[in-house]
């Protein structure tokens, strides 16, 4: 059994001391997952409310799945849940005459200089990201950031696989038409996700 | 039947499904013709792999939590275990004096509650 697995059964008998060790090794993961969904303004929030939410139910957590999958889950619907009032985006809604194009960077792709973020481009990509609607959103985070599965992601959103394949593909269509917005925009068109 | 706006959009679905490298076979095939005849689809491709690139590169920058919502969790956590505690032994301190008030005024029958 893993330390983590083994701290969170503690936990559940009401270990506070291990409950303490899980928080401390699993907190960059929480506020991880709530920064690329919610942005810096809610994600210490929802990163709180998280750990709140861990310690209430935590005496149901019986070791079945790996304690990761369980806080990813708790994570994922703590933000969704901040995130609920936030109206239905309108992902499709995209001038089409032109395809979403992103600029290659100087010295092109192969450049290892590109490979590192500048942070302008790690502002554009989190603003990009709060126009891709949110259960889309958090599919997409798992998958490309976090490099999960699409059957883990199914276990954590509670969904089909086919499901959440479905909203990784369109997460990724509309943050791309959002990331290539101000290319579009400047050719006339309006070219992102709402 | 679909309008030309949801064909391009499935268009835009699949190439990016391609370009993440999630389809197989005859998918894959199809798409790598669209690729290989279109430029303006190739360089769809090409932004696909880059934006790609950038949420991974994101995705494995370390995060470190902000120490007040780490210390906020656990304090909370602390004094709820110390409610709980203090609940279980009030309830049970209380159990007790019932028990000696009951004794005192001779209120349990003999026999009852065992010895």
């Amino acid at each position: 059994m893993s330390s983590a697995q083994d701290q969170a059964i503690r936990a559940s008998r009401g270990d506070v001391e291990a409950f303490r060790h899980l928080v401390q090794e699993h907190s960059g993961l929480v506020y991880r997952v709530a920064l690329r969904i919610l942005g810096v303004q809610d994600a210490q929030d929802a990163s709180q409310e998280v750990w709140i939410r861990v310690w209430k139910n935590i005496e149901n957590f019986r070791g079945d799945s790996a304690f990761s999958t369980w806080l990813y889950r708790i994570t994922v619907n703590t933000c969704l849940s901040v995130r609920r009032k936030e109206s239905r985006r309108k992902e499709r809604e995209y001038d089409a005459e032109y395809l979403p194009f992103l600029s290659e960077p100087r010295g092109g792709d192969a450049d290892p200089e590109a490979a590192a973020l500048s942070a302008g481009q790690r502002e554009e990509i989190q603003a990009a990201l709060g126009h891709v609607r949110a259960e889309h959103r958090a599919a997409l985070v798992l998958r490309h950031m976090e490099g999960l599965s699409y059957a883990e992601i199914a276990h954590i959103m509670d969904v089909p696989d086919g499901t959440a394949k479905g909203w990784v593909s369109r997460g990724r269509a509309a943050m791309l038409v959002a990331l290539s917005g101000g290319d579009l925009a400047s050719r006339g068109t309006r070219g992102t996700a709402r | 039947m679909m309008s030309a706006g949801d064909q391009r959009w499935e268009l835009l679905e699949r190439i990016g499904a391609y370009a993440a490298g999630e389809l197989e076979g005859e998918e894959a095939s199809e798409v790598e013709q669209l690729i290989f005849e279109r430029p303006d689809y190739r360089r769809l491709a090409e932004s696909y792999s880059r934006m790609l690139v950038m949420l991974t590169t994101l995705g494995n920058e370390p995060v470190e939590a902000p120490e007040v919502a780490v210390g906020y969790a656990v304090r909370r956590a602390y004094v709820s275990a110390f409610m709980r505690s203090a609940e279980t032994f009030i309830g049970a301190l209380g159990r007790s004096y019932v028990d000696a008030l009951v004794y005192y005024l001779g209120l349990r029958r003999e026999g009852y509650g065992g010895t």
